[in-house]
């Protein structure tokens, strides 16, 4: 086996090592990390969907950092159930 | 104890408030104030956190939305305009949202926000609180004279310090659950370092402006807060809930300046029945005044033939509350 061989070899058994062990993890830790991320921009800019929050002055200042994901965060709110529950 | 000595007991308070009801002389009393400091060679700032601010009226002078403006030597005075205010404030974040993301307009719904936003009736408070912050972090003068809002609505101001500050630690809380989560995923992919929380940041940035401003508020070293009272029935039971408040919100309180006391003297004279009974009314909440505050009571300002407007009857109020 050639250097580069034994290179590449090792490096597929870490990621088959990292699918068997830890890919579920991370990607159950994803998914929480974005449920937060939809409760977080509910907190701050609940006012954008009719839920009074309480001072929108300093809640402007969080607005530019959430602009992209405004638009999935209200279709997930106004979802009643969400596709990925069937899928996971 | 009189004010004079209060004040040259206590340099280190730097930060002086008037408050009580509305129309009582806060507002002349801080520029009295104001004045003598100012003519003691202090470097004073007197400013208003009312929206409808009569700094104006008594220095006869125009000096709303102006930033700090010069009186006399010494002396400044300041009116923060609100609405001038949120506006360069939606501007700041519009001119932040276009540049992060290279857009040549703000998004629809985004604008809707910040205009719907601006609209909330918190909003004007907040944006006085949050101009308040700037000035006296600034710290380049001896001395802040607060001319207050009436009673209730300074209780709430003070409240809102609380309770910004409860509301930027829950979601702070949460804001580090998320980067918890983050930094467990990129240790499980081997990534490098994950880069910045620029929320966070933020957050951490808003907390540090809320605080300066309560913990100044709330500093029994470099903070004094004066009630204003008239002997009046109303007033004193009124004063005494607020002071109650006050206390709970841990305000330093120095002392009580009595106001519209009539002149005693004029009893000497033939005086109509009407005076001699305002008189004689005074007196018993003078009594009760003495009962109730006793020592706290810096000064008993009496009703002057005129009203308070301009420098030279300010000079004049100043002389009678000070010395000369």
């Amino acid at each position: 086996m050639t250097e580069e061989e034994k290179k590449s070899f090792w490096q597929n058994m870490k990621e088959v090592i990292y699918g068997m062990a830890s890919h579920d993890m991370s990607r159950y830790a994803l998914r929480t990390r974005a449920s937060m991320e939809h409760l977080f921009i509910l907190i701050t800019m609940g006012d954008m969907i009719g839920v009074p929050i309480l001072p929108p002055y300093y809640s402007l200042r969080l607005l530019p950092y959430v602009v992209p994901q405004i638009s999935t965060w209200k279709r997930r709110l106004l979802r009643e159930k969400d596709v990925s529950d069937a899928m996971f | 104890m009189s004010l004079k000595k209060i004040f040259e007991e206590h340099p280190e308070r730097r930060y002086i408030m008037f408050g009580g009801k509305g129309g009582l002389g806060k507002t002349t009393f801080s520029a009295a104030t104001a004045y003598w400091l100012a003519s003691q060679g202090k470097k004073v700032l007197v400013f208003s956190v009312d929206p409808q601010a009569s700094l104006s009226d008594i220095f006869q002078k125009d000096i709303f939305g102006k930033g700090p403006v010069k009186i006399m030597d010494n002396l400044w005075a300041q009116e923060i305009d609100a609405d001038q205010h949120i506006k360069a404030y939606q501007n700041e974040i519009r001119q932040k949202i276009l540049d992060m993301y290279g857009f040549d307009a703000v998004p629809d719904e985004i604008e809707q926000y910040i205009q719907a936003a601006s609209a909330e009736p918190a909003m004007e408070e907040s944006a006085i609180f949050d101009a308040v912050v700037d000035i006296v972090i600034g710290g380049e003068y001896d001395y802040y004279i607060y001319d207050l809002v009436p009673l209730g609505h300074a209780l709430y101001y003070l409240s809102m310090a609380k309770v910004y500050d409860e509301w930027i630690n829950k979601i702070t809380k949460l804001r580090e659950e998320m980067r918890e989560y983050e930094e467990m995923v990129s240790r499980m992919k081997r990534e490098k370092e994950t880069e910045e929380d620029q929320i966070l940041t933020e957050l951490q940035y808003i907390r540090t402006r809320i605080n300066a401003s309560s913990s100044i508020l709330t500093d029994r070293e470099k903070t004094g807060f004066f009630f204003v009272i008239i002997p009046e029935e109303m007033i004193l039971i009124d004063t005494a809930k607020a002071a109650e408040l006050f206390a709970k919100f841990d305000v330093p309180i120095m002392g009580y300046v009595v106001n519209r006391v009539v002149p005693r003297e004029l009893l000497q004279q033939n005086i109509p029945a009407y005076l001699k009974n305002r008189i004689e009314m005074q007196d018993k909440y003078l009594d009760q005044i003495k009962t109730t505050f006793g020592k706290q009571v810096a000064a008993h300002v009496p009703e002057l033939e005129r009203d308070v407007t301009g420098l030279e009857m300010i000079r004049q109020l100043a002389e009678i509350m000070y010395g000369k």
